[in-house]
């Protein structure tokens, strides 16, 4: 064998060294990231949809907070296409809404819920101060953090204030009485929803504190006709359509996927509201095409105030109005009132079923 | 010349297999590998793009036309509005629609040829307007043009936002060729283009009624692997038009438009974007030719119908009056018989040329139009329609949701 030439030990060691810079063994390395990286909370002007605030506040928020605002079933939307009308004149779009003798921007307010000092360090007032750049009512949750003197500051749009029926209700009474006193232009009373939510329901209190405020009085937790009629005709001004976020267990039913029913029975004696999963534009014009006047928005608005504080709730509350407006120019509706039933057909399945 | 003392390695050689057997169980181990297989399949590594006589249906160019394009360019043509439900829904919409086989024997030679508003067509197929070629392929419409012309003569609707001069399409020669219209707002400016258009030779125009106000997020589902982007509404510089910090310049439409239109225009006339009888309808009072159902392949609104579903109260309501055209979703002869049987005239294809130019150019374009008429023709064969007359309503079972 020549001197010069390779022994097998150096060639054995190339050939085995020939394997380590092939393109099969790169071809293994862990696959390039995609999306956002692990722990990255996006820039607030990069996210262009509320979908993309839920990751952003996860990051944020202690596992067991963020399991309560974590997103829900929402498929009843999926259901609901549009049938999108063409060649309508929509430069003078508009979203203003007439709701209990008041004017709202646009037909989205930001939903009651509860204790937000969970989510970021200002709470409740920071949720006020974003709603209120978003030129949105804030309902003001019976547990709150924060004063309702203090929210009255900042709630530049107005705010609803929410009470929850316990006890003899002395207390809750007690409550309504400082809210409306600190200028809400609104009373939520709220139940929990569920089979026979009418039976079980503290008709007594209901009608101690419509006897108490002069405000308009507006009960939470409709799921069904029957509770519907039966609000409207104790003196209620107005239900929302509600099953809790989805958290009452009981109710399968997704608010979106009752609303006709309860639109059909109260045949416009009442405004109807309605809250639960609604992340999109496209989803407030659904509710408002199947007989809604105006849509809560609540974990959304959570998402951003848990990421961003109030600069998140306010711009998650913008892009919802940005896409309500695009989609009805884009089905033909000028205004709320143009929105009508025809703006969309319900389907018995959803994708994939 | 010294022999060299043998290594520890060496000498387990010589206690152990040969060299010639230890590198044969390498060689072997390596063969046997997961890797090796995996490069055998085009799709599996895009380090090696499968050829053009790899590709065996429409949805194989889009992986080419992946690994080929800047990831910006092949987001375009993949997005769609929102969430894309709509882009979604148009592909299972075909799942609702099965064909029914007549019970007469399969037809031996079958004739899809069809003639639309005076354009003859070998199939009942066509290419959709879509814009901006120049992003595929550096033939841009040109190629386009010379892939449909190759393909049995597939009639090409020209984009407004082509970027090749209608002119110089079609002074290349080859198949009819339509024309595209997004009307302006000023009645009169659309004149000049229309002019244009029909002095080249078009033999038909197209307005796009839809897009008012479209947006998507692709860019942003895709962050991590495109430039960053901003929402249009904080884009710096652009002034909303409205207090929803949005801006467009297709708010104004109204159907007086095409009373405006209809001198201007020589050829037929047909509005793209009908989703509701009623529109098709209103269509017909205002004078138009034709209609195209289309939800513009999922890019505007999101959350409207899949065209298919839509199609057969919309071809009720028209009755025969004027075609009915259709796009959005089609990718498969299949999906074209099933939308003929509806009672689509024919069916235009957007994504489907695009992935073709972008993959292989006029030839990509040509082979990807020609595996949907061959998968048309081989669809009526077994569904025993030798011509299109015979695919009626009958043709599909349809199970709506």
């Amino acid at each position: 064998m020549n001197g010069g030439a390779l022994t097998r030990r150096e060639a054995v060691a190339r050939f085995a060294a020939l394997p380590a810079f092939s393109s099969l063994l790169r071809a293994q390395r862990a696959p390039q990231l995609r999306g956002e990286p692990p722990g990255r909370i996006a820039p607030l002007d990069e996210l262009v949809n509320t979908h993309e605030f839920e990751p952003s506040a996860r990051r944020k928020l202690a596992s067991a907070v963020y399991e309560t605002v974590a997103e829900t079933a929402r498929d009843g939307f999926d259901r609901i296409t549009f049938r999108p009308r063409m060649m309508v004149n929509t430069l003078a779009l508009d979203l203003t809404t007439e709701l209990f003798g008041r004017s709202m921007f646009a037909p989205i307010l930001v939903g009651p819920i509860a204790r937000q000092k969970q989510f970021h360090a200002d709470g409740e007032a920071a949720m006020a101060a974003g709603a209120a750049g978003a030129k949105a009512v804030m309902a003001l949750a019976d547990r709150s953090d924060v004063p309702v003197e203090r929210i009255a500051e900042r709630a530049a749009a107005g705010f609803w204030g929410q009470v929850y029926m316990s006890g003899d209700g002395a207390a809750a009474l007690a409550r309504v009485r400082r809210m409306t006193a600190a200028g809400c232009s609104a009373v939520v009373v709220t139940v929990n929803p569920g089979p026979g939510t009418g039976r079980r329901l503290n008709w007594g209190f209901f009608k101690r504190v419509r006897d108490a405020v002069s405000a308009p009085l507006i009960l939470k937790g409709v799921m069904d006709a029957e509770l519907a009629h039966a609000a409207v005709e104790r003196g209620a001004d107005g239900i929302v359509v509600s099953n809790h976020g989805g958290r009452s267990g009981a109710a399968a039913a997704q608010p979106i996927g009752v609303l006709p029913a309860i639109a059909g029975a109260l045949a416009g004696r009442a405004p109807i509201l309605i809250d639960g999963g609604f992340r999109r534009g496209g989803d407030v014009l659904k509710a408002l095409a199947l007989g809604a006047s105006a849509v809560l928005v609540c974990r959304p608005a959570v998402w951003g105030l848990a990421a961003y504080g109030a600069a998140g709730a306010r711009t998650a509350i913008e892009l919802m109005q940005t896409e309500l407006a695009r989609d009805m120019a884009m089905c033909g509706a000028v205004n709320i009132a143009a929105i009508r039933p025809e703006h969309v057909r319900i389907h018995r399945r959803a994708p994939g079923e | 010349m010294r022999e060299r003392p043998a290594g520890k390695i060496e000498q387990s050689w010589r206690r152990s297999p040969s060299r010639r057997a230890a590198l044969g169980s390498l060689a072997g181990f390596l063969l046997g590998s997961p890797d090796l297989f995996a490069q055998q399949d085009p799709f599996r590594d895009h380090s090696r793009v499968p050829g053009l006589d790899e590709l065996l249906t429409a949805f194989d160019f889009e992986e080419v036309a992946y690994a080929k394009l800047p990831r910006a360019a092949y987001n375009y043509t993949a997005h769609g509005g929102a969430g894309e439900f709509t882009v979604r829904r148009n592909r299972e919409a075909f799942q609702w629609a099965a064909i029914r086989p007549k019970s007469s024997a399969k037809a031996a030679v079958v004739d899809a040829s069809t003639e639309v508003l005076g354009t003859k067509m070998q199939f009942p197929i066509m290419a959709a307007p879509s814009a901006a070629h120049v992003a595929l392929h550096p033939s841009k419409e040109l190629g386009s043009y010379s892939g449909c012309t190759a393909a049995a003569g597939t009639p090409m609707i020209v984009s407004y936002a082509t970027s090749t001069p209608f002119e110089e399409i079609a002074a290349a020669g080859g198949g009819p060729l339509w024309y595209q219209l997004y009307p302006r707002e000023k009645l009169e400016d659309n004149r000049p283009r229309l002019e244009r258009a029909q002095a080249a030779g078009c033999k038909a125009v197209v307005v796009t009624i839809d897009q008012q106000a479209a947006y998507y997020d692709r860019s942003a589902h895709d962050r991590n692997l495109s430039s960053r982007r901003r929402r249009p509404s904080v884009r710096p510089g652009v002034k909303p038009q409205n207090p929803y910090r949005f801006t467009s310049t297709r708010l104004w439409y109204e159907w007086k438009l095409f009373d405006g239109l209809r001198p201007m225009v020589r050829t037929p006339l047909l509005a793209k974007g009908i989703l509701t009888p009623e529109d098709a309808l209103l269509c017909i009072e205002h004078g138009l030719d034709g209609i195209v159902v289309s939800n513009h392949g999922g890019r505007g609104l999101d959350y409207s119908p899949s065209s298919l579903e839509v199609l057969p109260e919309i071809v009720d309501a028209v009755g025969g009056r004027i075609p009915v055209l259709i796009d959005s979703g089609f990718r498969r002869g299949g999906d074209v018989l099933k939308a003929l049987a509806l009672g689509a005239k024919a069916v235009c294809l957007g994504r489907v040329p695009r992935w073709g130019l972008a993959s292989f150019g006029a030839a990509g374009v040509q082979r990807a139009l020609e595996i949907v008429q061959a998968e048309l023709v081989l669809a009526m064969k077994q569904a025993g329609c030798p011509t299109l007359a015979a695919a009626d309503r009958s043709l599909v079972r349809l199970d709506l949701p």
